[in-house]
């Protein structure tokens, strides 16, 4: 099992026929996603590896059930695109775009919380089920196998680092997540856990923090007040990153966007968690943990 | 992207909010003339983005255009947190029965916009709210519905309650729609911050922005091109962080001696540990998830060019984009040109055999653990030379 997107789930790709979309719808369609729909105004008709082409949501709509929808479309675009989503009744929403500016991701989050619509991302390279063999973004699928582990992560390259290592290590993974590098995502660390608590098949879970924001922390006091009951790890990466300065995540601002690594880390220890300081560290605590 | 200060108070003024009359010099004659213009006592205001010029003794006060001329011949020229004072705002001096803050910021946790607005002015918000939080109404917005009259309306009685003159002419209702006006600014300037502190109220109860702070989203500059010009550093610096913004990159120099090329952001933040860890210290660093053949071999020439480096790191793990190419962007930088510095490789991730395969003709061979590539770097610039 997993959370949120199984092997029976339907999915839409919003802007299907660019080249990045096309090249992960490919991806996708191999790794075992069941893409049903894409859509492109203008280009309905069409089709991109087999899967049909339609000029509005509503149109594929018509035809097919869907369940989430992976939208690649230029930041520009995103608000408006992502609301012909939520308005067709689409439930789960996947944000890769970056640079989407600040207003318009809290206008649209502001409009899924009203309608009980889940927005991974913006800015996240997407999430993979190992176990259901689905994968909604362009995660690279070579270093993911099923298992129990639950990842959470702020970072796409990040969780390329440490998912490769818990394969190496033996331990499979149940859903992999980018939350997304921004500082205003939908799901949120404290939602993600929330839902890895209650899968069945996830037993352990592991944060993957940077510098700036408070998810950490969010995620800290959740455990804190003992709503999550399963073990947790936590890797936070950014102690020596340069002082006001951005490394690239419009979330790992250090200057007065959010606490240091130290805090975080102290909060978290506080609440029971086990945070390694290095990558190669929580592995190493994984390891004896889990096995 | 910080907008200066008499920027902010252009932007409120065509909003509807009223600001002092005034105008920028570039000289103490301008200033001496602009003091003639205004007739009375006036204000000088040097145009910096950082804050606490007030603390600094930066902002002088005049009666008389020779003195005004005086006091901007001490402050051109002069530098505040590394920013040289080449302008100065000239407004006349404001008579003031009260000062009020008021501030609107976006509360990230919750993803949403917040008004912050207080009946104590002139004062760091940040000290206000730890001393005394009783006097700071913090109002979270629900940015589908704006800012309804109703709740502009509840905020400017907040005031009202505790200083009445703050509207002596129409009772809460003037302060009621200079919320809704400065709301306005918040959204069509997608703001990240936006502030009036203080918020003058005059001897009739009206009310003026006497200072002013506007922080647009960097995402959303497109939207407003007109204010897209440098800020606080020199015009070729300007263009060039412009340049790797258009093709996504972000470059950060540091000083030390590794050069680092790395795709994407949490894993540059991860080997600046690693490397601190080990007792070595970044030059710069390049970081971009979306880098091509190309896109390669262009970053190489900024570290070629920059100065103090004794090692570069390319770190790639390929998820976005494919190590075959990335590697055919080495091979052609090295086949034109020879760096002074020896270059580690880390490769991994997608079409990882063939990348290996492009580097190893050229007699480079990719290490595969990161770690690993981390401590040859360290060895490389401990070695002797």
């Amino acid at each position: 099992m997993s959370i949120l997107a199984y092997g029976d789930t339907n999915v839409l790709i919003q802007g299907i026929t660019g080249g990045q979309a096309r090249q992960h719808t490919k991806d996708m369609l191999e790794y075992g996603t069941r893409i049903v729909a894409g859509v492109r105004p203008g280009s309905g008709g069409d089709q991109v590896y087999g899967v049909p082409v339609f000029n509005s949501i509503e149109d594929a709509c018509h035809e097919h059930r869907i369940d989430a929808s992976v939208l690649f479309i230029p930041a520009k675009a995103v608000k408006e695109s992502a609301l012909e989503a939520m308005n067709n009744g689409i439930r789960l929403l996947v944000i890769v775009t970056e640079h989407v500016p600040l207003h318009d991701a809290m206008g649209l989050l502001e409009e899924a919380r009203k309608r009980g619509v889940t927005i991974i991302g913006p800015n996240t390279p997407g999430l993979i089920s190992p176990p259901e063999r689905t994968k909604l973004g362009f995660v690279p699928t070579l270093y993911f196998r099923p298992g129990f582990v639950g990842v959470a992560s702020r970072s796409g390259t990040l969780t390329y680092e440490l998912v490769s290592r818990l394969t190496a290590a033996g331990l499979g993974q149940s859903t992999v997540i980018g939350v997304g590098g921004d500082r205003i995502v939908g799901l949120r660390f404290s939602s993600v856990l929330k839902l890895f608590e209650e899968d069945p098949n996830t037993k352990a879970m592991l944060l993957v923090g940077e510098i700036g924001g408070t998810m950490e922390e969010e995620a800290a006091e959740l455990i804190a007040r003992g709503e999550i009951r399963k073990p947790v790890f936590v890797y936070i990466a950014g102690s020596t990153a340069p002082e006001g300065q951005r490394i690239g995540h419009a979330g790992a601002i250090i200057a007065g966007a959010g606490s240091s690594v130290h805090s975080k880390v102290a909060v978290l220890r506080q609440a029971g968690v086990q945070v390694g300081t290095t990558i190669a560290g929580v592995i190493e605590m994984m390891k004896e943990n889990l096995r | 992207m910080k907008l200066y200060e008499y920027e902010a108070k252009k932007i409120f003024e065509g909003a509807g909010i009223s600001i002092p009359r005034g105008a920028l010099a570039a000289s103490p004659e301008q200033v001496r003339s602009l003091a003639e213009q205004l007739k009375g006592p006036i204000v000088l205001k040097p145009q910096t983005l950082s804050k606490q010029r007030g603390k600094a003794g930066l902002i002088g006060f005049a009666d008389t255009p020779q003195e005004a001329e005086a006091l901007g011949r001490s402050l051109f020229g002069r530098t505040h947190e590394g920013e040289l004072i080449d302008t100065i705002l000239v407004e006349e001096k404001v008579l003031l029965k009260g000062e009020l803050y008021l501030g609107m910021a976006v509360d990230y946790p919750r993803e949403q916009p917040v008004i912050l607005l207080s009946p104590s002015g002139g004062i760091e918000i940040e000290t206000l709210s730890q001393e005394k939080p009783g006097l700071i109404k913090k109002w979270p917005i629900n940015i589908s519905q704006g800012l309804t009259d109703s709740e502009a309306l509840t905020l400017a009685q907040f005031i009202y309650d505790r200083q009445p003159e703050a509207a002596q002419g129409g009772g809460p209702f003037e302060l009621k729609q200079l919320l809704l006006c400065f709301y306005e600014v918040f959204r069509k300037y997608d703001c990240e911050l936006a502030e009036i502190n203080p918020l003058g109220i005059r001897e009739d109860g009206s009310f003026i922005a006497l200072d002013g702070a506007l922080v647009i989203d960097d995402e959303a500059q497109f939207r407003h091109p007109e204010l897209l010009r440098p800020r606080a550093q020199s015009e070729e610096s300007f263009k060039q962080e412009q340049a790797y913004k258009a093709k996504g990159w972000t470059y950060i120099q540091m000083g030390g001696e590794i050069g680092i090329l790395s795709s994407g952001a949490g894993i540059t933040m991860a080997i600046l540990d690693l490397i601190h860890l080990k007792g070595g210290k970044a030059a710069n660093f390049l970081d971009t998830a979306q880098m091509n053949r190309q896109g390669i071999y262009e970053a190489f020439q900024i570290f070629h060019n920059s100065t103090g480096i004794r090692c570069l790191l390319i770190n790639i793990f390929a998820g976005l984009n494919r190590c075959d190419e990335l590697a055919d962007g080495i091979k052609d930088y090295l086949m034109a040109y020879q760096p002074p510095f020896p270059i580690v490789v880390r490769m991994v991730g997608n079409r990882e055999k063939e990348g290996r395969e492009i580097l190893e003709r050229i007699g480079i061979t990719p290490i595969a653990g990161l770690e690993e590539s981390i401590d040859q770097v360290i060895a490389l610039v401990r070695g002797p030379r």
